[in-house]
């Protein structure tokens, strides 16, 4: 009888529970958390900023343009100030301390002068979204503005929008040289490998200057 | 089993995308110049090779006047000047082909003198040595016909005539001065040449004497970062499902026990029942 023999019964019984415990717990996190995604696009999250916008240099005289101090893009509620970035002691490009603003690598033309300007900013930190972690939301035609110190607007337009594994990042294609005011977006994307704690895959934004 | 299970239930993620296709969007550059000093102002028009209707039209340019770079779909096109303020149906004074190749940059000029004016591509650099800048002349001076070009202490063209174009050379960064000297005298201007960018010096006939401008036709990162960029900490990735070994260890000890405790109830009720 069950009742002379209360210890195996307690044993079976919480094996069972075990059991159940388990295999609930199995199932239960064989779903990848599909992680924060951003919000559905749509309406511009805030409006163009305002300001004189200048022609862009004509080549014959090219005017200095005036270093960039801040970053909107409306459609995905990007509104950041930009610091200045330079190289690292190993040639690698310095991102910024805080993932909440964006920044200039100085060693790059000023958005709207002749060539490619090159801002960064992170996806997340640790605990959430970064500055540009709806980057990959943009698409061609998109507007991007760029205010600079002088108090102008450089105006901007979204040509294509690329991720590359970093291992094979097209270095000539995102630095090199090009003959318009061009600008590009660079943060992080693709998978996050969870053992070295940095994402495989950059994303770079193209965009050129709207005359 | 246990390995084929958990490879099945740990449901490794697919590899996220990557386009290796190249930046360019299958766009090159051009950009449209008058260089023919007796020649007078023109209109200039670019045509989609085939269609009638001109892309862009430029009016009124005048000798010494290059334009801005447009970005077009690669492709063939062609040029035409008319007179300034000539109709646009009018039959063009002059007009050439040029095909565009995506990722790259091309200079239409009016060169020569307006008797033997001629449209002239030109193809322009993109690249550079890391930290150099390139450097060419275009000699559009008819007053001196024949011209050397220096850049600091080093010789550019000895002997460059009018209408003629040298090739790119690497020159250091910094600030030089250009002299342009010929029969009738010299003309020296400052120029300052950033380390990766490209760029074109035309000697021009001024009000007096020789002009030199100084075209920059391309500029990147003087000195490009190596690699990528590491600008996530992975907050907002996607977290992977974890190990189920925890999950399977406890499902074995719960079977362990029930089994434990299921058998020793059954021993229980074989045995004789006692009095």
């Amino acid at each position: 009888m069950p009742t002379r023999r209360p210890a195996a019964a307690l044993a079976l019984a919480a094996g069972l529970v075990v059991i159940a415990g388990g295999t609930a717990g199995l199932l239960l996190t064989r779903h990848p958390d599909p992680g924060m995604r951003p919000v559905a696009a749509g309406v511009a999250a805030l409006p163009a900023p305002t300001g004189p916008i200048v022609a862009p240099p004509q080549s014959a005289a090219p005017k200095p343009v005036a270093a960039p101090v801040s970053l909107t893009i409306p459609l995905i509620g990007v509104q950041t100030q930009l610091i200045t970035l330079g190289l690292t002691s190993t040639g690698e490009l310095q991102v910024p301390s805080t993932t909440s603003v964006a920044g200039w690598y100085t060693g790059s033309p000023r958005p709207g002068a002749i060539g490619s300007s090159i801002i960064v900013g992170h996806i997340d930190s640790v605990t959430g979204p970064g500055v540009f972690f709806r980057l990959t939301e943009l698409t061609a035609g998109d507007k991007i503005y760029v205010k600079r110190a002088d108090g102008t607007l450089a105006e901007f337009r979204v040509t294509s929008v690329q991720t590359y594994l970093k291992d094979r990042f097209p270095t000539e294609n995102v630095y090199g040289p090009v003959p318009d005011p061009e600008l590009r977006l660079i943060t992080c994307g693709g998978a996050f490998d969870t053992a070295t704690r940095h994402y495989l895959s950059n994303i770079v934004v193209y965009a050129t200057e709207v005359r | 089993m246990l390995l084929a299970a958990s490879a099945l239930l740990l449901g490794i993620p697919a590899a996220a995308t990557a386009y290796a296709s190249s930046a360019t969007t299958g766009t090159g550059w051009i950009r449209l110049a008058h260089l023919s000093p007796n020649t007078p102002a023109v209109d200039v028009y670019l045509y989609s090779f085939g269609n009638s209707n001109a892309m862009i039209v430029l009016h009124h340019v005048a000798y010494g006047t290059v334009s801005p770079y447009e970005s077009v779909q690669a492709g063939d096109y062609s040029v035409a000047m008319r007179g300034a303020g000539a109709p646009a149906t009018s039959q063009p004074v002059l007009s050439t082909s040029v095909t565009i190749s995506a990722g790259h940059a091309y200079t239409v000029a009016g060169m020569g003198p307006e008797s033997g004016l001629r449209l002239q591509v030109l193809d322009d650099e993109l690249t550079t040595p890391p930290g150099q800048a390139r450097v060419r002349v275009i000699q559009a001076s008819l007053k001196e016909q024949v011209v050397k070009v220096s850049l600091g202490s080093t010789v550019l063209a000895s002997d460059l005539k009018f209408a003629s174009v040298t090739p790119y050379q690497t020159a250091s960064p910094g600030t030089e001065t250009v002299t342009v000297s010929s029969s009738g005298g010299t003309a020296t201007s400052s120029v300052t040449l950033a380390a990766g960018t490209v760029h074109t010096l035309v000697v021009l006939d001024g009000a007096s004497g020789l002009e030199v401008v100084n075209l920059e036709d391309a500029s990147g990162a003087g000195k490009p970062p190596l690699g990528g960029v590491s600008t996530g900490f992975g907050g907002t990735a996607p977290h992977g499902p974890g190990s189920p070994v925890p999950w399977l260890a406890a499902i074995g000890a719960g079977l362990l026990l029930a089994l434990t405790g299921g058998l020793r109830l059954r021993r229980n009720r074989q045995l004789p029942a006692r009095v």
